[in-house]
């Protein structure tokens, strides 16, 4: 079941378009904003809702990498693992992730504190090797720079 | 005029078409993966790649539309580089399983490669690896095969509407997926497998059975479920069938299936079909030979008529036979027996439909082409999910609607959920109130004209009725329909498509009467839906108590005339009686002997018991069928028949379009229905010599007024449609003998806490023939009641549970399926399975217009069962 704001909001996209399932990203966006994750109960409404089948927009929302279809921890971290950072980096930034977290890509932490995907080139090639936090990003990244940057997502915060 | 120069040919064409299709047309063949003609195009697998003079890259020729000027090599050097390294990332990630995969022989992706290159890889990482799926009762998924070519998804979202199935995830991970992975749970049309270019998506049910290159013969038919009549080839080896595909250039169905005819086949391979015939002694069937059984029957027949007179013997056809056949039967029925009492299923409600709309509008007029709905400017839908009923005709709908052409359903139509803008679902037989209402508002929108026909004349006497009339009668919100009256006046040559539920009721002919209206008004074109594959052929074979061959009504003493004294005896000229009224009779003692070709009656018709009584009280049951059924259990002698594959004929589909059925094996056991009867007609002393099925149809094109020389021949042109090269019967313009509908009557509310029972037109099942196959059982093995949501809350029912439903006739025992959609006060229960038919529990009441049962108004009591007696363990 779609929670009132997330139905609102869902409707106001609706409006922008012609077409009902033209709003289905936005949607998908919309619904894992508020939840964290996209359920298998969730597409089956939401593609009510915009004249899909469930399966039509499974499609799109296995598509986008950025939907995630299975939980995800409380944030996400985005390893970019593409050239420029490889160069600059990237394994050890990754290695001490690994350590530190205790997980490998595609894992969650024990605490349900993090995810760890890769992302193919943030566009930050600049600052590489670089990585995005939910919607942080962070570069020019060494392993002395992570207990910093992960202490800003610790419960105490949160 | 464009001219563009391919492989240095040159050609003119009149409008832009892509350069794939350009090349075709001068016979150039440019290999594609992704392109598909009953698709659109799509880009995908850039093997279409050619070279266009003063471009500087290679273009898709499938995407790339033709230009004047433009030159085009379609094998140079650079093409054939680009293709075999195209090829070569499909085959990164390809299983190469070719020596254990069905698709080898007739797979694109190898013949390409076999003809491109490359001879190895130069990749080297390890394939991805995918388990192939057996979650289907009759689809099996390789994925690692896949080529992400998605005609697969595209045929099931944009030509058959399903949508079940789509590309998840991306890159080198995509695969086609159910929604949630497991089975598709889908309308199991087969179309994907169609489409799919290499061995994906393939048939469960032939795995393994045969390879391409071991299919010694193919055999253009017809299939054999439904009034659609959609070409298919049967693919052949040995003395079976192997495979049922539809080929895309050929016949209206142009390469689409539904279940039903591409995988249903396999009943006539069933070990249960009957293998000789059989006489009742001592009060059990045993098997004899031929000639006995012919002495008896003609004996039998004999001692009747002289007793009782021919109007004591009855005979059904059916609309699974060929014209052939059912012409042969009426013949032997008329002149041989000297009977009128001659009828089918077809009288029940297609018949009676036909002509009634023929009163109105002329011979002829339903007779229209199903490639026309979806080039209508609108379709209006009752009585039935086409979708279901008559699949293909069906798809014609939902691609209407995806060109956004206005689709209005009237009743619950599961199959176009989605599709139709206007959805209007009226309590159980209340109907006419919302058609008179939609009637009315339609009028004052597109007055009659002052100048009026004689039918004009009899519309303007219908009572108007207004929408807050019709809301109380049938609750629908007034809104709601004048919504789809916006909607209808929009309209310039609609499709009506009507099926069997309006008509077979109390209020037929006023549903009828007011449907024609309507398609008056709207300038509209009839269809009806049929659920068996030759009930037009019923109708212009003469297999009806009123009509000879060729549309002709007994009752005029020339048409008699005429075709008796081509046989030189005389046609009975007593009206003969429906198929009801011989059941009546049978059951009253009037009618003695009752000959049944290819019918089961028994469960077909509703009230199973009554029927059973009647046959029971018969001196003579004669019965050819293909299998044991409810019927044949009653008979004093069965006979085998011939299989739909087994024969040669034609059958007349629902647009009225002749189509020849070719014999595609030999027969088992069973002899051709027409020949079985012209044997009896030989011990009875009049002769039919008849070689083949040829013969008879020669006969035909010389009896019929309509068929004038037609010839199977004509049939394989492709376009023998109604009036083939005859004459219809001129139309009489004053038309008799139509009841006004009484309004006041029909606008009674129906009784708020009464359900009713109805027929459950299940997709994956066709009356009782569909339960001998093992494929469409392994998708539907057990009958379902559906309830809407309310009612299951109601008696607190989930999806699963049993139920018991009992009528005044009986009661049966299902679980019960909850279909949100469904109207509150009506359970459906489908008519296929063998002691649990919705017919066993259903009552009628006759019908004095049609003659035909009516089937409204039968109540129901539903009671959970907390177990079910025949599952309890020990
Ligand atoms: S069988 Fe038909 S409905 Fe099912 S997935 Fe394939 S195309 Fe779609
Ligand atoms: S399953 Fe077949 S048709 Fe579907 S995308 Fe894969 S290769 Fe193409
Ligand atoms: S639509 Fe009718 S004729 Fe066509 S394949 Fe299905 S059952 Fe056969
Ligand atoms: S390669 Fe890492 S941000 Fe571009
Ligand atoms: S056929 Fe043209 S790109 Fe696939």
């Amino acid at each position: 079941m779609l929670s009132e704001k997330e139905k609102n909001e869902i409707e106001t996209e609706l409006k922008q378009y012609e077409h009902k399932r033209a709003a289905c990203v936005e949607a998908l966006k919309i619904m894992q904003h508020s939840r964290g994750w996209v359920s298998d109960d969730g597409i089956h409404d939401l593609a009510g809702i915009l004249g899909m089948t469930p399966d039509e927009l499974d499609g799109v929302a296995t598509f986008y990498s950025l939907i995630f279809r299975k939980p995800v921890g409380r944030h996400v971290i985005l390893i970019c693992n593409t050239i420029s950072c490889w160069v600059m980096g990237y394994n050890q930034v990754l290695r001490s992730l690994n350590e530190r977290l205790g997980i490998g890509l595609g894992d969650t932490s024990a605490d349900g504190r993090f995810t760890l995907l890769p992302v193919p080139c943030l566009g930050a090639c600049d600052q590489a090797p670089a990585m995005m936090i939910d919607n942080e990003l962070y570069g020019d990244l060494t392993p002395e720079k992570m207990d910093e940057i992960l202490g800003k997502y610790s419960w105490e915060r949160d | 005029m464009i001219t563009v120069t391919i492989n240095g040919k040159q050609i003119k064409l009149e409008k832009p078409v892509s350069i794939l299709e350009a090349a075709k047309m001068t016979g150039i063949k440019i290999p594609t993966l992704c392109h598909h003609k009953s698709l659109e195009a799509y880009g995908g697998c850039r093997l279409c790649l050619v070279e266009i003079e003063k471009m500087p890259r290679l273009q898709a020729s499938c995407t790339q539309y033709v230009t004047d000027g433009m030159v085009v090599w379609t094998e140079t050097g650079r093409v054939v580089e680009a293709r075999k390294a195209m090829l070569e990332f499909l085959l990164i990630n390809h299983a190469l399983d070719c020596p254990y995969c069905d698709k080898a022989g007739e797979c694109d992706l190898q013949d390409l490669v076999m003809k491109y290159g490359p001879a190895a890889g130069r990749f080297t990482e390890g394939k991805r690896k995918h388990p192939e799926s057996y979650d289907d009762p009759i689809i099996v998924r390789n994925m690692e095969r896949c080529i992400s070519c998605t005609r697969c998804v595209r045929m099931c979202s944009k030509v058959q509407g399903a949508s079940a199935i789509s590309m998840v995830n991306r890159t080198s991970k995509t695969f086609v997926e159910p929604f949630s992975g497991g089975r598709y749970n889908c309308e199991y049309c087969g179309n994907c497998i169609n489409v799919c270019p290499v061995g994906a998506i393939m048939s469960r049910l032939h795995k393994h059975t045969y390879r391409p290159w071991f299919i010694e013969k193919t055999v253009d038919t017809v299939c054999s479920f439904c009034g659609v009549g959609c070409s298919v080839t049967a693919q052949i080896r040995g003395n079976s069938i192997v495979r049922i595909i539809p080929e895309s250039e050929k016949g209206l169905n142009r390469g689409l299936l539904c279940n039903r005819g591409r995988f249903g086949y396999d009943y006539i391979s069933n070990s249960g079909r009957l293998k000789s015939p059989m006489i009742r002694k001592n009060g059990s069937l045993q098997e004899t030979t031929w000639s006995e059984a012919f002495m008896y029957i003609a004996q039998k027949i004999k001692e009747i008529k002289e007793k009782n007179g021919g109007a004591a013997i009855a005979g059904v056809a059916s609309g699974r036979c060929t014209n052939e056949d059912n012409y042969v039967f009426q013949k032997f029925m008329r002149l041989v027996v000297g009977s009128n009492n001659i009828d089918s299923i077809a009288g029940f409600a297609y018949a009676p439909a036909r002509k009634f709309f023929e009163k109105i509008f002329g011979q002829g007029v339903t007779a229209n082409p199903i490639q026309g709905i979806s080039r209508s400017d609108g379709i209006f839908v009752i009585g039935g999910d086409p979708t279901a009923i008559n699949p293909v005709l069906g798809l014609q709908i939902r691609a209407a609607s995806q060109k956004d052409i206005p689709v209005a359903t009237v009743g619950y139509a599961p199959g176009l959920k989605g599709f139709a803008a206007n959805r209007l679902i009226p309590k159980p037989s209340t109907e006419a109130a919302l058609l008179a209402a939609l009637l009315t508002e339609m009028l004052k929108r597109k007055p009659l004209p002052a100048e009026k026909t004689p039918f004009e004349e009899i519309i303007g006497k219908i009572q108007p009725v207004s929408l807050n009339e019709a809301e109380s009668a049938c609750g629908i919100a007034s809104g709601e329909i004048s919504a789809c009256v916006d909607s209808l006046s929009g309209m310039t040559n609609p499709a009506l498509v009507i099926g069997r539920d309006i008509i077979q009721r109390s209020e037929g002919q006023a549903n009828l009467l007011l449907l024609a209206a309507l398609a008056q008004a709207l300038n509209g074109r009839i269809y009806l839906s049929s659920e068996l594959p030759n009930e037009q052929g019923l109708i212009d074979m003469g297999c009806l108590p009123d009509m000879l061959p060729g549309g002709r009504p007994v009752a005029v003493d020339s048409f008699r005339k005429r075709y008796g004294e081509f046989f030189n005896a005389e046609v009975p000229s007593a009206q003969g009686l429906s198929l009801m009224e011989m059941v009546e009779g049978a059951h009253s003692g009037n009618i003695k002997a009752l000959y049944v070709m290819g019918e089961n009656i028994a469960f077909n018709i509703p009230d199973n018991k009554f029927v059973k009584d009647a046959l029971s009280r018969l001196e003579l049951l004669v019965v050819q069928d293909i299998f044991t059924t409810e019927t044949t259990r009653f008979a004093h002698v069965v006979l085998p028949a011939a299989s739909w594959a087994e024969r040669e004929g034609s059958y007349t589909n629902l647009e009225g379009r002749m189509q020849h059925l070719k014999k595609a094996i030999d027969s088992v056991a069973g002899l051709e229905d027409w020949k079985i009867i012209a044997e009896v007609s030989k011990v009875l002393g009049v002769d039919m010599n008849y070689r083949d099925s040829r013969d008879i149809l020669a006969e035909i094109a010389k009896v019929s007024p309509l068929h004038k020389g037609v010839t199977y021949e004509d049939m394989d042109s492709g376009e023998c449609m109604w009036p083939y090269k005859g004459e219809p019967l001129r139309h009489d313009l004053n038309i008799v003998g139509i009841d006004m509908p009484d309004m006041k009557a029909l606008l009674k509310k129906p009784e708020k806490d009464k359900v009713y029972i109805g027929v459950d037109k299940v997709l994956f099942h066709s009356a009782s023939l569909s339960r001998n196959s093992f494929a469409l059982n392994s998708i539907y093995s057990e009958p379902h009641a559906k309830i809407g949501k309310n009612l299951a809350a109601k008696l607190s029912v989930a999806s699963g549970d049993h139920i018991s439903i009992s009528t005044g006739a009986g009661a049966i025992e299902l679980a019960a399926v909850i279909d949100s959609d469904m109207p509150d006060n009506i359970v459906l229960v489908p008519n296929n399975f063998e002691g649990r038919g919705a017919f066993r529990v259903m009552g009628w009441k006759m019908n004095a217009a049609f003659k035909a049962p009516a089937l409204d108004g039968m109540e129901a009591v539903l009671k959970k069962l907390e177990r079910v007696s025949a599952e309890v363990s020990e």
